[in-house]
């Protein structure tokens, strides 16, 4: 599975420098421990042509979030944006006859509620590496921090 | 009768502009849709996939779209890219693979990754089919510089595909 | 005149090199062989008739391997990722298409449109949970402590809010990602009035009253840490600048008030005056501290002069005289 492969490298590396950190008293480069971020919620913005795709991956993405233990709800907006597109039918002339184009985007939204920076991003790589084709997304973070030293 | 003749031409060259007008029948445009769409033969032995059975405005109700990508979504990207760059794979598969391809050949691009499938007559051996693959995956992907992938159905006879005669 | 000469040209011609080819074509391989420095010109493109069209070789298909399956297989590992759809793999016998009434939709063989629509076989519920499993170990729980949302409003005040895009495209760069927005209360940075007064100047446009929200977005740096880092820079330089006082900020006389406040003006001196007191100690003070401001602040009008009737009969104890 890509997903697993291309995942672990990043993290165990992360892992690792924790541990050398803690074991290692001889080494010379300690890498400095990185409390993890907080991400109050992660919300995803889907949107594509086929609504039925995007049920189907609106499903697997909350299903995904309750196995990770979060707390995940999802919706949809019930009408579907019309973009239409007009121009003549002939090439030049005769403005009486047109042929309209139109695209239809659909639109879902999920959402995962306090997570922690790791597991965002854990959830995230696996969620939009299983992105189906002909699927937009956008993921939005807000994330919440401390207010640094220097303005209390 | 020449003489008639003779005395006859002068008039009608007189007014060339009016004579004209008159002689040139104007109708209004047909503007009937007929892209896409096939008409009956007489002996109803033309045959039709199911994607051409289906005209255009059938498009997400009967039959869906052989180009899969977010350029159409609400502020997708790279629209007249993705076009051309699905007209080239098109082109080059079409030539590449000739008379092989039985089904319209379908572009899906997952994030950089971009998938032709489509429906392949056993017409060749199944080692110039490898062959084909390979050869389709590493040019075009040397060109657009994506990874290729291409899924292919193969069909043992033309006629399997066929919906109706037309 | 020019035709006709041509015509007559080629009449004898045609004739002459119809013998020709037919002649070289008849004659056996062993002459052919013989006289090989001559061979004729195949003008006309007449086929070799020896020539036998090679056949093609037939290789056996195998069945599909649908039908070998397993019913207890794993799945995943049959449809480990995602793919087209291939019907010799799936062993559903699913159809799609749309018919003329009473004829079955098309199968799955040889079907186009099975093949078009992105399939999610590959995310079987079992193996989402698989999955997710094994993903779960570079997971970190959630602080238990944070448990609603005031205490994280309470102890991670700012927010950071920032997108990431995922499009079909060569590049998994999107110029959009570097857009950032910084958020919090402005009652989280304990100011004073004076220095509340000077944030609000000069963020301007950026406060919102109703929610007593600053929002800084900044989208100048072409990277979304430059935007972040340039982002917490403006918060700490508009706090330090609303803190500082300077020289001409001192001269600020009544006159420059943009508000009225009571405890600055001769409407206070005058009550203490009358009272021989603190304005603390009176009674009703506070009251009509608040109905002057808001007849001075609001304008006038018959609400706020009715306030400040009340106001002031309270303070001069005349109730019960009309």
């Amino acid at each position: 599975m890509n997903t697993l492969r291309l995942l672990v490298p990043r993290i165990i590396s992360r892992r690792a420098s924790t541990l050398s950190h803690n074991n290692n008293a001889t080494s010379q480069i300690e890498a400095p421990v990185v409390s993890d971020k907080l991400i109050k919620t992660l919300e995803l913005e889907v949107r594509g042509n086929e609504p039925a795709v995007i049920k189907s991956f609106c499903k697997f993405a909350v299903t995904a979030g309750n196995h990770f233990g979060l707390e995940t709800k999802s919706w949809s907006l019930k009408k579907p944006v019309h973009e239409r597109y007009t121009v003549l039918k002939s090439v030049h002339i005769y403005k009486k006859h047109r042929v309209q184009y139109e695209t239809r985007t659909y639109y879902a939204f999920l959402q995962y509620h306090k997570l922690t920076g790791s597991t965002a991003d854990t959830l995230l790589e696996y969620v939009e590496r299983n992105l189906p084709e002909g699927v937009a997304l956008k993921a939005t973070k807000v994330e919440v921090q401390e207010m640094p030293e220097h303005l209390h | 009768m020449n003489i008639t003749l003779i005395k006859t031409i002068p008039n009608i060259l007189k007014f060339p502009a009016a004579n004209s007008a008159r002689l040139l029948h104007l109708t209004a445009v047909s503007n009937k849709n007929q892209a896409g769409r096939y008409k009956n033969t007489p002996r109803k032995n033309f045959p039709l996939t199911y994607e051409m059975a289906n005209p255009p405005h059938q498009i997400a109700h009967r039959k869906s779209w052989n180009s899969w990508n977010t350029s159409n979504v609400e502020g997708g990207n790279r629209p007249s890219e993705t076009a051309v760059e699905d007209q080239f794979i098109r082109k080059f598969v079409q030539g590449t693979w000739h008379a092989l391809f039985v089904s319209e050949i379908i572009i899906k691009r997952q994030h950089n990754l971009i998938r032709i499938a489509g429906l392949v007559h056993r017409g060749v051996m199944p080692r110039k089919m490898y062959f084909l693959i390979g050869y389709t995956e590493e040019f075009l992907s040397f060109w657009l510089q994506c990874p290729i992938k291409m899924e292919l159905q193969s069909v043992a006879d033309k006629r399997h595909v066929v919906f109706k005669y037309v | 005149m020019m035709n006709l000469s041509r015509n007559i040209e080629r009449v004898p011609f045609r004739s002459i090199e119809k013998q020709l080819v037919a002649s070289y074509c008849n004659s056996s391989p062993q002459t052919q062989t013989k006289q090989e420095e001559f061979r004729a010109l195949n003008i006309r493109n007449v086929k070799d008739p020896f020539q036998t069209r090679r056949r093609l070789q037939k290789t056996a298909v195998f069945p599909p391997r649908a039908d070998q399956m397993p019913v207890d297989q794993d799945w995943g590992s049959v449809w480990p990722g995602p793919r087209s759809f291939h019907p010799a793999t799936v062993p559903l016998p699913v159809r799609q298409g749309f018919t003329e009434k009473g004829a079955p939709p098309p199968n799955k063989f040889n079907n186009a449109e099975l093949m078009k629509i992105p399939n999610f076989l590959h995310l079987t519920p079992p193996v989402i949970k698989r999955q997710c499993e094994a993903l779960k170990k570079f997971c970190t729980p959630w602080p238990k402590a944070l448990d609603n949302e005031d205490k994280i409003q309470k102890n991670f005040p700012i927010e950071v809010i920032s997108s990431d895009y995922c499009y079909s495209s060569p590049t998994i760069r999107d110029p959009m990602a570097r857009i950032i927005t910084v958020k919090f209360k402005l009652a989280s940075l304990k100011l004073d009035d004076r220095a509340r007064d000077k944030f609000l100047r000069l963020v301007g446009p950026r406060y919102n009253e109703e929610n007593d929200t600053v929002t800084i977005v900044t989208d100048r740096c072409p990277l979304k840490k430059q935007n972040y880092d340039y982002a917490m820079y403006l918060v700490t330089a508009l706090f330090h600048e609303s803190k500082k006082v300077e020289p001409w900020e001192e001269m600020k006389s009544e006159a420059d008030m943009e508000i009225y406040c009571w405890e600055n003006n001769a409407s206070k001196k005058n009550i203490e005056a009358l009272f021989g007191c603190k304005s603390e100690e009176i009674p009703n003070a506070a009251e009509y501290s608040e109905a002057v401001s808001h007849y001075m602040n609001e304008g006038e009008n018959d609400y706020t002069i009715s306030k400040y009737g009340e106001a002031v009969k309270k303070l001069l104890k005349l109730q019960g005289t009309n």
